[in-house]
């Protein structure tokens, strides 16, 4: 029943986009229909979920590799589903507003949904393969969502970093998969679970498989050192970065760890890992957070401290770490995703993010400012909201892990946990006290030039209230949601029991500490702002870009000394090199198994045509220009094309002789672009190097041919062919191989024409190929 | 009036290349042809329509469609290959309905589908080559 769920959602993205909503003032609200819907389904899913019945759909795609498109709905994919699809639906009605208008919300609106199948294929995805290609799908959309703005160089450049970084964690991830399913003999996920700890844990290869799928999951989910893409994707259209770079896509990286946390809980590996990694981010992105003024940069740092923090939870494999995820995952996605919707409607109504010059927000966009406060104390964790649940179960860990005995930890993470608290609640209030309730901005202040409409806010009003009754309703649904999300995270039964008020507990205290501290960072605030900006920074961005600009560097030199830079010598290289080796493999068994049949008279066609080829080969040679080569060169085509015809080959004969007239059109219209002048006399040494490679790279062909004739290298497999055509409801052998026996193959070579297409179609439209008509104005002018 | 190789080619041979290439499309699952070969006379048509009229008639009547064509093709290709899946058989699994017109039996089938992907792309694809290069001549190019 999934299935029809994600065709759906991919459907409607284009499906608005033809219908062009742009014109349609309440266009949101049509485009919530369908998430809505999906988030109705899942929430019914959750009573059976929770009694231990999933949906599970299983396809097979291809049985050779393994590779299925199974789903699977259990808890903690239920839980994220809800999430994508529930926050989906809110997005989904704030950017109708949000782009007001706007030509290109269709476009957005086909990407968002694109985005949205995939994730939530990639967290109901029950095969470690499937979850790969939506795994690429997320990265994908978010690519084209952070690049929206293609005139902005900022944007485009963003959108590259946060592809490359998380495309080569996805590398890294894939080579992990493989690993895990040589390990493990499958590649379904929760045949994975279900096999003993120990037969992976134990195996030869588990470390380096572990370090790559630690990589994946760290570059998605932004931690540090790779946090630097994060920050760079807020480039993105508001809405996207609400949805995809706080919410849902950078908890890619959390999904996995959760949802592998069983068979790997026990490894020291990941729970160092995790832990040092997760808490490092924790506190670098909560302190570069205070140096920001860009609403939308504070909220980016804060939430790569956030990710820091459910990645540093995932290492410990106790009940109430588990339960401090799950909780964090739910209630960061219910206030920072709103957080980001505010900076988007403020942006929107007065022309700026710059919180300097911002102030008395609540009073002139009073619903907005009541939004940002209900989400703005969620997140500084303030009693009684969910966001201080989240931070009682946090302290709670650490104090459980003192408690267990490993003191030393325990309070170096309490330390660290009551640091970032602090500056969560420091640059919570800052937000609100700014851009909100203060009366005068330091600098200009920016005006409300453009009042939001009370639809455009109702989203996000909505995200917030449910966040905020969310603790009050604890009983009610903390089994169904939580329960059985933490359960598949723990590999055991989970039974939470959340209460906004435990009493004066030592965790209750502490938290008031961290209230406390954050407040004295707020009324210090310029101060410690100037201190941070002071404090070195490690330049994660820096050190990419370098490594980029030496890549180019890299691929500069080889072309430059590989291919050289004449075009006969670029040919000419790859051509002897496979001459080179080739003819070496060759020349080992070449002559004993050459099987020719000396006594064979050749026919009048055997002998004519490839005279006829060899004539209009030395043609090519002599010619003086270059139309009369182009015409030989064609009359070569014609000749194997006739050879072809004579061996009772039509299909190839048709195609030879097409592309032999197609190429030589082209010919003729490339050269045609080339100025005109007669052939250059070309030195004698040149000459001969070319006479010696065309020699090489023919004795090559030939003994390639008569090997190939001779010596069959393998089981042919052309009777399977002929034998199976009838059965494929074909008489053309050679069309049902290219259709239906290697389809796949075609298929590749389909999309690689798509894609040389488009490369051709920008370097024939690049100013390199038009050089000549300003120049010759220039030349003009000049004579006059 | 233009020379008469040129309305020739205008009002023949064009018209005799694109019904070869309908014919080639279809039969070629059992005869010499297939996706491949008429999207290349398709082509080959567009080619003589540029001769006879110019690159800039021909870029007008399609230019525009050429690349959602190629999308067009690899999305049908693609979509062919999972009915195969929807079936719940495997990807590129063969499916063929049979459709019975009077005595005339007409197979279709997926792979026939997939080559009308592959024709579209192929045909979009040399097409639009073709018109980029003969673009030239009046945007600096030789003269």
């Amino acid at each position: 029943m999934l299935t029809p769920f994600l065709v759906l959602l991919a459907l409607t993205g284009p499906a608005l986009w033809l219908l062009r909503v742009h014109r349609w003032q309440h266009a949101g609200w049509l485009a919530a229909v369908t998430p809505a819907v999906v988030t109705g389904w899942l929430l019914a899913q959750l009573g059976p979920a929770a009694q231990g019945s999933f949906v599970t759909e299983q396809r097979v795609w291809s049985e050779a590799f393994g590779l299925a498109l199974d789903l699977r709905l259990d808890g903690l994919g239920l839980f994220f589903g809800l999430i994508v699809a529930g926050m989906g639906t809110a997005i989904a009605v704030y950017a109708g507003y949000y782009f007001e208008k706007s030509a290109r919300l269709g476009y957005f609106y086909a990407l968002l949904f694109l985005f949205m199948t995939s994730m939530l294929g990639l967290v109901s995805a029950d095969n470690l393969l499937a979850l790969f290609v939506f795994w690429e799908g997320t990265s994908i959309t978010s690519y084209l969502l952070i690049s929206f703005k293609l005139t902005d160089k900022n944007a485009l450049e963003g959108a590259r970093r946060a592809l490359v970084v998380t495309g080569m964690g996805a590398l890294a991830m894939l080579g992990s998969f493989v690993l895990l399913g040589q390990m493990a003999g499958t590649y379904s996920i929760s045949g994975l679970l279900a096999l003993p700890a120990a037969t992976l844990t134990q195996h030869a290869l588990f470390t380096p498989m572990l370090v790559l799928v630690l990589l994946g999951a760290f570059t998605k989910s932004a931690q540090f050192p790779f946090h630097f893409w994060l920050p760079g994707a807020m480039a993105a259209p508001t809405p996207a970065s609400a949805y995809l770079h706080s919410a849902t896509m950078v908890k890619a990286g959390v999904y996995l760890l959760a949802r592998l946390h069983p068979a790997f809980a026990e490894s020291p590996l990941w729970f160092w890992a995790l832990l040092v990694v997760g808490g490092l981010t924790m506190l670098v992105g909560a302190v570069i957070a205070l140096r920001h003024y860009d609403l939308k940069a504070i909220l980016a740092y804060a939430t790569v401290s956030q990710l820091g923090v459910l990645v540093m939870l995932l290492a410990f494999n106790t009940k109430v770490a588990v339960t401090a995820a799950v909780v964090g995952i739910l209630a960061h996605a219910l206030y920072k995703g709103p957080l980001f919707m505010v900076a988007g409607i403020v942006d929107h109504a007065t022309g700026t993010r710059d919180i300097r010059k911002l102030a008395g927000l609540a009073r002139s966009l009073p619903l907005v400012g009541a939004a940002a406060i209900l989400a703005g104390i969620s997140m500084a964790g303030i009693i009684p909201t969910f966001g201080f649940v989240a931070k009682e179960l946090l302290l709670e860990n650490f104090f459980a892990l003192i408690e267990a005995g490993h003191s030393q930890l325990g309070w170096a993470g309490l330390v660290a946990v009551v640091i970032t608290g602090a500056l969560f609640v420091a640059y919570s209030l800052i937000l609100l006290w700014e851009a909100f309730l203060r009366r005068n901005s330091p600098l200009k202040q920016a005006t409300v030039h453009h009042a939001p409409s009370t639809a455009f806010v109702l989203p996000v009003l909505a995200l917030t209230v449910v966040g905020a009754l969310i603790p009050f309703f604890f009983s009610s649904i903390e089994g169904a949601l939580f329960g059985s999300a933490g359960s598949a995270i723990l590999g055991a039964a989970l039974e939470p029991h959340l209460a906004l008020w435990h009493g004066w507990t030592p965790i209750f205290l502490t938290s008031l500490l961290a209230i406390g501290l954050g407040a004295v960072i707020f009324t210090q605030r310029e101060r410690i702002r100037k201190l941070f900006t002071k404090a070195p920074e490690f330049k994660g961005q820096a050190v990419f870009d370098g490594a980029v600009d030496a890549l180019y560097s890299l691929a500069r030199w080889s072309t430059r000394t590989v291919q050289g830079s004449s075009f006969p010598t670029q040919i000419g290289v790859p051509l002897m090199a496979a001459a080179g080796f080739v003819g070496y493999a060759l020349s080992r068994d070449f002559i004993a198994d050459l099987r020719v049949d000396w006594d064979a008279i050749p026919t009048f066609y055997e002998v004519v045509l490839p005279l006829l080829a060899v004539v209009a080969a030395l043609a090519i040679a002599r010619a003086q220009s270059r139309l009369s080569a182009i015409i030989s060169l064609g009359l070569v085509g014609s000749v194997v094309m006739l050879i072809y015809v004579f061996f009772s080959a039509p299909d190839l004969a048709l195609t030879q002789f097409l592309v032999e007239v197609l190429t030589l059109v082209l010919l003729v219209l490339v050269f045609y672009r080339i100025p005109y002048h007669a052939y250059p006399k070309q030195p004698k040494h040149r000459s001969f190097k070319y006479l010696l490679i065309s020699c090489a790279v023919g004795v090559w062909g030939f003994g390639m041919a008569l090997l190939a004739a001779g010596k069959p290298l393998a089981q042919t497999i052309s009777s399977y062919f002929s034998l199976n055509a009838t059965a494929a409801h074909g008489g053309n052998i050679v069309n049902v191989i290219l259709v239906d026996f290697r389809g796949f193959d075609t298929l590749g070579e389909i999309s690689v024409m798509v894609v040389a297409a488009l490369g051709g179609y920008a370097l024939l439209r690049s100013s390199r190929m038009r050089p000549l008509a300003p120049k010759k104005k220039r030349k003009e002018r000049r004579n006059a | 009036m233009p020379e008469l190789y040129l309305v020739l080619i205008d009002r023949i041979l064009t018209p005799v290349l694109l019904m070869l290439a309908v014919i080639f499309l279809l039969a070629g699952h059992n005869a010499p042809g297939g996706g491949f070969i008429a999207g290349l006379v398709v082509a080959t048509a567009f080619l003589m329509q540029i001769m006879a009229r110019g690159d800039g008639f021909v870029r007008r009547l399609i230019g525009p469609y050429l690349q959602p064509l190629m999308g067009a093709g690899l999305l049908i290709a693609v979509l062919s290959a999972l009915v195969g899946i929807g079936n719940y058989a495997l990807f590129f699994e063969g499916v063929w309905w049979k459709l019975s017109l009077g005595d005339f039996v007409l197979e279709l089938g997926t792979p026939t589908l997939f080559d009308i992907g592959v024709f579209l792309v192929v045909s979009a694809f040399v097409t639009s080559y073709l018109l980029e290069l003969s673009r030239p001549a009046k945007e600096g190019g030789r003269k």
